[in-house]
């Protein structure tokens, strides 16, 4: 308990810290290419495009029905869910790596370390939120409006860079320690995309099946996002437990991370 | 006086592992794994506001690892060091970002110890200044020579006013032009009291710039004192290393080896 409340207390102390980290984080990514940040945009265009063309076009995918009453074509349904993925899966990847390949830079003690997944996390939030505001431009145009259920987007912001926090915290430090790890995380991370319902609809599968699916907090997070940018309804209320239940994931998380985080951090750099 | 950093039965034992397996055991299982490697052991001295203090020794004797401790970099196994403020290291490859220009790793750097805006704003010129990299300055720290990295290494950290500074072989890569100016920015710390360690392989260097010395031999302090007693002692050892032949320096070594990698309780004096 105490790690957390310290670890939540440097990530406060330390905000003007990890703003200008991540910007300087973001430019060095982008300083070698020629078309710089604007690839931050076209990666996940052509991943998209591509997406489209095999589930989409080629697998022919019918209108997704929710309960609520909505009907959407299979391409703005995948968008508005897969729009999150491109900040999910950086982050997670990046900021488990985040602290063994940075350690060097850090060299003096007292810096807060759980600052480092921090700043690599709110550098890909930038990126995320240009993709977003793309993605409601184009619903503009498929006639899907701007509608009430926008307000809930700054609230599942704020739970999924939470989420990726706290997650961030267990594995920057376990694959600093164990460098396999990280080897571990790439590779669940590509899998992830396909057993979450992102690409494909729950709708049809049987209860149990869709239980075991609803357990993956990402569904949480992709399926929130999905009903404010479509205007299906107040999705968190709708799901009253299972928000409840990715919060109390999440508190978990947070608190294993800070312990683990605060527990080995002196000796990190003996790692390396 | 008062002291700024004292020393006490410092230890940092490393391990040396022959394979990767038994790397793991070591991390996950409460038995030891592994030859013990003793980088320090029961090291104590005592600074004093003002000193200059210069660390020599053969290569591997413990300054490096000595110096990063001070500096809070690497923790240590037992032992303690305290300080009363901040410490700084300046090293060669001082933690500077290839893909960022010269201006940006200075406000990098200053952030991550930890100055507000403002602050960085008002050093950025001086540091710039101290720095003589030119137009340089905006081009990526890649394209940098290996002495215009220092350079840069040594501007920021200088500027960013600690009360310990630690300086291990940063001036061996600069010019003799640069060296100079360095010394002399460090001759105007040691007015204004503050510590210093000095790293250096060039006893001119030390002899010129520092009052007292510590001399390391395999982890242990071998001899501390001023700097004449220490230096010319070192001087003879060094004449004697250099005389011995190529078997009798062999033996040497692996008998500070084996006396390094012994597991025994540090002997408190």
């Amino acid at each position: 308990m105490v790690s957390m409340f310290k670890v939540l207390k440097e990530q406060y102390d330390n905000f003007h810290l990890i703003n200008r980290l991540a910007a300087y984080e973001l430019k060095s990514a982008n300083n070698n290419n020629y078309l710089g940040s604007l690839w931050e945009l076209l990666n996940p265009a052509i991943q998209i495009a591509i997406y489209w063309f095999v589930f989409g076009f080629v697998q022919g995918r019918k209108p997704i029905t929710y309960d609520g009453g909505g009907t959407y074509e299979y391409f703005p349904w995948m968008l508005a869910g897969i729009a999150i993925w491109f900040f999910i899966y950086p982050s997670i990847t990046h900021g488990s790596k985040s602290i063994y390949t940075r350690l060097k830079m850090v060299s003096r003690m007292n810096f807060p370390l759980s600052a480092i997944p921090s700043y690599v996390i709110l550098s890909k939030l930038m990126p995320q939120l240009l993709l977003m505001l793309v993605t409601i431009i184009i619903f503009q145009f498929m006639g899907i409006p701007i509608n009430i259920y926008y307000l809930q987007i700054p609230y599942f912001l704020v739970a999924t860079i939470l989420f990726l926090f706290s997650l961030s915290l267990i594995t920057s430090t376990i694959s600093t320690i164990v460098r396999d790890f990280q080897m571990l995380v790439q590779s669940l991370m590509r899998v992830l995309l396909y057993i979450t319902p992102i690409l494909w609809p729950l709708g049809h599968f049987g209860d149990t099946f869709q239980f075991v699916m609803k357990l993956n907090p990402f569904y949480y997070l992709i399926e929130g996002f999905r009903y404010a940018l479509l205007g299906e309804g107040w999705f968190f209320i709708e799901h009253g437990w299972l928000t409840l239940y990715f919060w109390a994931i999440l508190l978990v998380f947070l608190f294993l991370g800070s312990y683990l985080h605060v527990r080995f951090r002196r000796h990190f750099i003996d790692f390396l | 006086m008062t002291k700024s950093v004292v020393v006490k039965n410092l230890t940092k034992r490393y391990k040396l592992y022959s394979s990767n397996k038994e790397k793991m055991m070591d991390i996950f299982l409460p038995k030891s794994y592994g030859e013990p490697f003793y980088a320090l052991r029961d090291v104590s001295f005592e600074a004093e506001k003002g000193d200059t203090i210069g660390f020599v020794g053969i290569n591997g004797s413990g300054k490096s690892t000595l110096s990063n401790i001070i500096a809070g970099i690497v923790p240590e196994t037992s032992g303690s060091v305290e300080i009363d403020g901040q410490a700084s290291l300046i090293a060669v490859a001082a933690g500077l970002n290839n893909q960022l220009t010269g201006r940006e790793n200075i406000e990098l750097k200053c952030l991550m110890l930890g100055f507000s805006k403002e602050k960085i704003k008002a050093l950025e010129p001086d540091i710039i200044d101290f720095a003589e990299l030119g137009k340089f300055i905006d081009q990526p720290v890649k394209s940098y020579s290996s002495g215009m990295r220092s350079r840069l290494g040594f501007a920021i950290s200088v500027h960013t006013d600690p009360d310990v500074l630690i300086i291990d072989e940063a001036l061996s890569v600069g010019d003799k032009a640069f060296g100079e100016k360095c010394l002399e920015k460090m001759q105007e710390f040691k007015e204004r009291g503050k510590t210093m360690f000095f790293v250096s392989h060039s006893i001119g260097q030390m002899k010129k710039f520092c009052e007292k010395a510590i001399w390391l031999e395999f982890g242990k302090v071998k001899m501390e004192g001023s700097i004449k007693e220490v230096i010319p002692a070192y001087e003879k050892f060094m004449d004697d290393y250099k005389k011995m032949s190529n078997k009798e320096k062999k033996q040497y070594r692996e008998d500070a080896f084996k006396e390094r990698s012994e597991e025994k309780e540090a002997v408190h004096s």
